[in-house]
């Protein structure tokens, strides 16, 4: 609407919008003034912006928690068979990372570091080619699904049957998993890659191999960085898994082995350490995910 | 001023050896095991387009016209007929396609991405740097020189397509609509340095649009193409001098007579297409 054609009500405020909105105002002499949205100022300021009153929050809750869970098992309200006081699950940690522990973080994670690189490297190679080429594609697809959906626990006593119970049956069974995780990831970021990209890829004379490096691999980098961080979490629960089942050492045994002793804390202490790991992995995951990725758009 | 393109293009006699030849060119889509039948998208295209001039195609919506450039480009094969392009100088490429759609790589920088012509030919960094470095200038995004697409607006991302063809140094631009999903302002400023840069390398340009304005701000030749299936149906030349400007050009004479001629051809192609659309639906 054109500033010319409202200079009826000229000198009060535009009577335009008041009327696009459907108010019954009447239509030329009063005009009423409709308010849009909150006032600009609302006086009060608050001590703290709201980011960092969410950061003390978050950081005091968990504070908090474990405050109620100590004055819990004092007051006897909690059974300290079942969930000993956090004071001394943390004595027993002390005492565990000065003996043991070291030992079975160092197995545990070189156990999962291993058999994630064995997995993960094959999952992205022959993902790549899955995802370019549509007959290898037609040729696996159905095999990989079928074998995708067995849970890996479930082959683990044949892993052991042909890897025995050394190393190299935790090494196998982790980077099975990872490898089928990684592999569809792979093939489907690989295959969705914006047709475009291809075609611009042709038209400027990209080979095989340049079309891989410079368009597929990057291309679909996000989609495999999803199937990477799933492959992960997955190892980590295999390596548990293994190592309760057949293993003379790492947190998997650890757990077991304060089960079967019924050292509780013990116990508490496995749990806290591979949370703990868990935790700082998937952050380096994060940062490893930004240094690679620094196109991403959101983050 | 319209004539009907007999075989021999009035365009050639500027006397200037033809660059793109293309007789006869037909491509149906689909048939042999497709769902639905066979789609005739080009038939009987006969243009001859001579080396240097900038020629703009204008025809509706799903005439055919991005298939005749992919065809063109080598990204399509054609069904029926002849096409030429004559490679000139063997250490230029023959052709370089600015698409439609949003297509530099969302993971170079803005650099890598008009450096990926030369390097897929093999050319050393330090050899098109200069060129390179040149044609970021030239279409204002020096300081986004290591910037990600996704910091960039749509403006911005089609300079760097315009860039990224020229620094390849094709002897043939091939253009897909460039501007369609840019706003008017955006279009007027990129159609001025594209006319900028063309003038300085004078490349054979093959233009695709379905705006009036812009083929004949662009064109030094307009053809106007049917509805599917997509034939050449008008060949005029544009008379205005160089250099343009898009506003002066508008209230230059003739340029009305000019721009109701190509419609007058374009206005039933554009009927019958959107008849056929309502058919389809």
């Amino acid at each position: 609407m054109s500033r010319a054609s409202v200079d009826v009500g000229s000198g009060t405020a535009a009577p335009a919008p008041a009327q696009a909105r459907g108010t019954t105002a009447p239509p030329a002499a009063g005009v009423t003034r409709v308010r849009l949205g909150a006032d600009p100022e609302d006086g009060r300021k608050p001590l703290l912006s709201r980011q960092a009153r969410e950061r003390i929050v978050t950081a005091l809750a968990p504070l908090v928690l474990l405050l109620a869970w100590e004055l819990l098992v004092q007051a006897r309200l909690l059974d300290r068979r079942f969930f000993p006081a956090p004071s001394s699950i943390a004595g027993t940690f002390v005492q565990l990372a000065q003996t043991t522990l070291p030992g079975h973080i160092g197995i545990s994670l070189s156990r999962a570091a291993v058999g994630f690189i064995l997995g993960a490297i094959p999952a992205v190679l022959l993902g790549v080619v899955m995802g370019l080429v549509p007959i290898v594609r037609a040729a696996l697809q159905p095999i990989v699904g079928a074998l995708f959906a067995i849970p890996k626990v479930a082959i683990l006593p044949l892993i052991m049957l042909i890897f025995g119970l050394g190393e190299q049956s935790k090494w196998a069974i982790i980077a099975i998993a990872v490898f089928f995780q990684v592999l569809i990831s792979t093939a489907a970021g690989v295959a969705n890659i914006d047709r475009i990209y291809l075609d611009v890829g042709r038209n400027y004379g990209a080979g095989r191999l340049a079309t891989l490096w410079t368009i597929a691999l990057p291309g679909a980098l996000p989609v495999i960085f999803a199937g990477i961080r799933l492959g992960w979490g997955v190892s980590l629960l295999l390596l548990v898994t293994a190592e309760m089942v057949a293993a003379k050492s790492g947190l998997g045994f650890l757990i077991w082995q304060s089960w079967q002793t019924f050292i509780i804390e013990d116990m508490y202490v496995g749990l806290l350490t591979i949370a703990t790991l868990g935790m700082i992995s998937f952050w380096l995951l994060d940062a490893l995910e930004a240094w690679l990725i620094p196109w991403r758009t959101s983050r | 001023m319209a004539t009907h393109v007999p075989a021999p293009a009035p365009a050639t006699a500027e006397g200037r050896p033809p660059k793109i030849v293309v007789e006869r060119l037909s491509k149906t889509f689909g048939g042999r095991g497709g769902r639905t039948g066979p789609v005739q998208a080009l038939h009987d295209v006969n243009l001859t387009v001579p080396d240097g001039q900038f020629c703009c195609i204008v025809g509706p919506s799903g005439c055919g016209k991005t298939t005749l450039l992919r065809i063109l480009a080598g990204l399509e094969s054609h069904s029926a007929g002849r096409l030429e392009l004559l490679h000139a100088d063997q250490r230029r490429p023959l052709s370089s396609m600015v698409f439609q759609e949003q297509s530099i790589f969302p993971w170079m920088t803005v650099r890598d991405n008009v450096a990926y012509g030369p390097r897929m030919r093999g050319v050393p960094d330090r050899e098109s740097r200069e060129q390179v470095d040149y044609y970021i200038d030239k279409v204002g995004l020096t300081q986004f020189r290591k910037a990600y697409p996704h910091q960039l607006s749509g403006g911005m991302k089609q300079r760097v397509s315009v860039a990224r063809a020229f620094a390849n140094a094709p002897e043939v631009l091939l253009m897909d609509e460039p501007f369609a999903a840019l706003d008017e302002q955006n279009k007027s400023l990129l159609q001025e340095e594209l006319l900028r840069i063309w003038e300085e390398s004078r490349n054979t340009v093959l233009f695709i649009t379905h705006s009036i304005d812009e083929a004949l701000f662009l064109g030094d030749r307009v053809l106007v193409m049917t509805a599917r299936p997509g034939t050449l149906k008008a060949d005029m030349l544009v008379p205005f001098t160089r250099p343009r400007r898009a506003y002066e050009l508008k209230a230059a004479p003739g340029y009305g007579d000019m721009s109701f001629a190509v419609w007058s051809q374009l206005r039933d192609e554009v009927m019958t297409a959107r008849a056929a659309e309502s058919v389809a639906r």
